[in-house]
């Protein structure tokens, strides 16, 4: 049984499930919003910093994202999904804005600062496992045709447009919009048949 | 609202499903496509299949260590701007189907706003749903946050800015900026809450912002 809310120990805190840490955080429970941060920042900083390429600029959208979810943890609604999935999506979403916002051009200004890469990431079981599942995505990717896991990486990590690709490919849009269904499509069979 | 089998321009149901999940289609089209998916199975089928696929991109990236200074940033700043606590149940005060007078006949109106007073904190909520988008204006204490849901995505160098009102003042901005997500969702607080504030504004601006409000508000939540 835990304490009382405002006390409870990190410990019992840490055995909580996403959902029940957010009910915690929406009474202003500053210990349950750390876990939470612990448990999804290192996802949520590398997705940043997958897109952003910038350590300063990945710092700034995670913690926009995450105060976010401290100012307005009403708005996350689990009949929705998880909570890293949200987490990810505010980060995604955020990334896209910045890149869009600082335009194609000024994307290629060098690092600012290089975030580490983890050492040892598994420190719990479901970080294994959320590590093996990352692995398979990331397989089920690689192995898609070229064109199709371009017009996917482009458009996710890079945020750009579908009308953007075409440009940058002189292609048909209709012929990337293609291509990112294809290659989705059968990234979703790939992972399906592994039930990532 | 288009049915199932075409979406517009001679466009086949299901063509933006993809694009739409990567976050790639340009605004407008993410918009009629959002219209769009409100009233097709198919494609909310589709688009909930895709999104399982792009939500496990988003995790799949190599690890990164996260800044310890990054860390001690946001916990100091969460320890900062402490939330009010949920003592007893919600209460209704004063449910208001915010629209303004000459804004409510401006054709880029697009949410309907419910204002929820809960004086103790609490969970209750309802929204009321429109056509395209749906927002509600919550009041714990002194603290006010804008929840909007569904609305459109904006086009490179725009973003929502939002403002108060005091009386029939002409509105000051707050100085919060934001987008949406790709589900068109956006939380943001109101800086300094709504005491003295008749009104709560989102315009659509040019992307850093402006003194003053350019274009008609698209959310107009009264608190009095």
């Amino acid at each position: 049984m835990l304490g009382s809310r405002g006390r409870s120990r990190p410990a019992d805190l840490r055995a909580l499930a996403d959902e029940e840490l957010m009910e915690r955080v929406h009474d202003g429970e500053v210990r349950a919003f750390e876990v939470v941060f612990d448990r999804h920042a290192t996802a949520a900083f590398s997705l940043a910093y997958r897109m952003s390429g910038r350590r300063a600029a990945a710092e700034d959208i995670v913690q926009e994202a995450f105060l976010s979810l401290w100012r307005s943890s009403r708005a996350y609604d689990p009949a929705r999904g998880s909570v890293r999935s949200w987490v990810l999506s505010v980060v995604h979403n955020r990334a896209i804005d910045a890149l869009r916002r600082q335009g194609a051009r000024d994307r290629d200004v060098p690092d600012d600062g290089i975030a580490e890469r983890l050492s040892s990431p598994d420190r719990t079981d479901a970080e294994a496992e959320r590590r093996d599942d990352a692995r398979r995505v990331r397989t089920a990717l690689d192995e898609l045709p070229p064109d199709q896991r371009r017009v996917i990486e482009l458009a996710f990590f890079g945020g750009f447009t579908h009308t953007q690709i075409a440009e940058m490919l002189d292609l048909p849009p209709g012929t990337v919009k293609g291509r990112m269904r294809l290659g989705l499509t059968k990234m979703r069979t790939v992972l399906g048949e592994v039930s990532v | 609202m288009t049915g199932e089998g075409v979406l517009g321009n001679g466009r086949e149901c299901g063509e933006d499903a993809a694009a739409y999940a990567l976050g790639a289609l340009e605004p407008a089209e993410a918009e009629a496509f959002r219209r769009h998916l409100a009233g097709c199975a198919a494609c909310q089928k589709q688009v909930a299949e895709l999104e399982q696929v792009t939500g496990s991109l988003a995790d799949s990236t190599v690890r990164y260590e996260v800044p310890k200074e990054l860390r001690r940033r946001v916990l100091g700043e969460v320890r900062a701007s402490p939330k009010a606590r949920a003592s007893r149940p919600a209460r209704v005060r004063r449910p208001v189907v915010a629209w303004g007078g000459a804004v409510a006949a401006a054709a880029v109106i697009i949410a309907i706003v419910l204002v929820v007073a809960l004086s103790g904190g609490g969970s209750s909520t309802r929204t009321i749903q429109a056509s395209t988008g749906s927002a509600e204006l919550r009041l714990e204490g002194g603290r006010a946050d804008l929840i909007v849901h569904r609305l459109p995505a904006l086009p490179a160098g725009r973003i929502y800015e939002l403002w108060v009102q005091r009386g029939s003042a002409t509105p000051t901005p707050t100085g919060t900026l934001f987008a949406v997500t790709s589900s068109g969702t956006a939380a943001v607080g109101v800086p300094g809450g709504v005491s003295g504030v008749s009104a709560v504004m989102v315009t659509r601006e040019p992307a850093g912002g402006t003194p003053a409000p350019t274009t008609t508000p698209v959310i107009v939540a009264r608190t009095t």
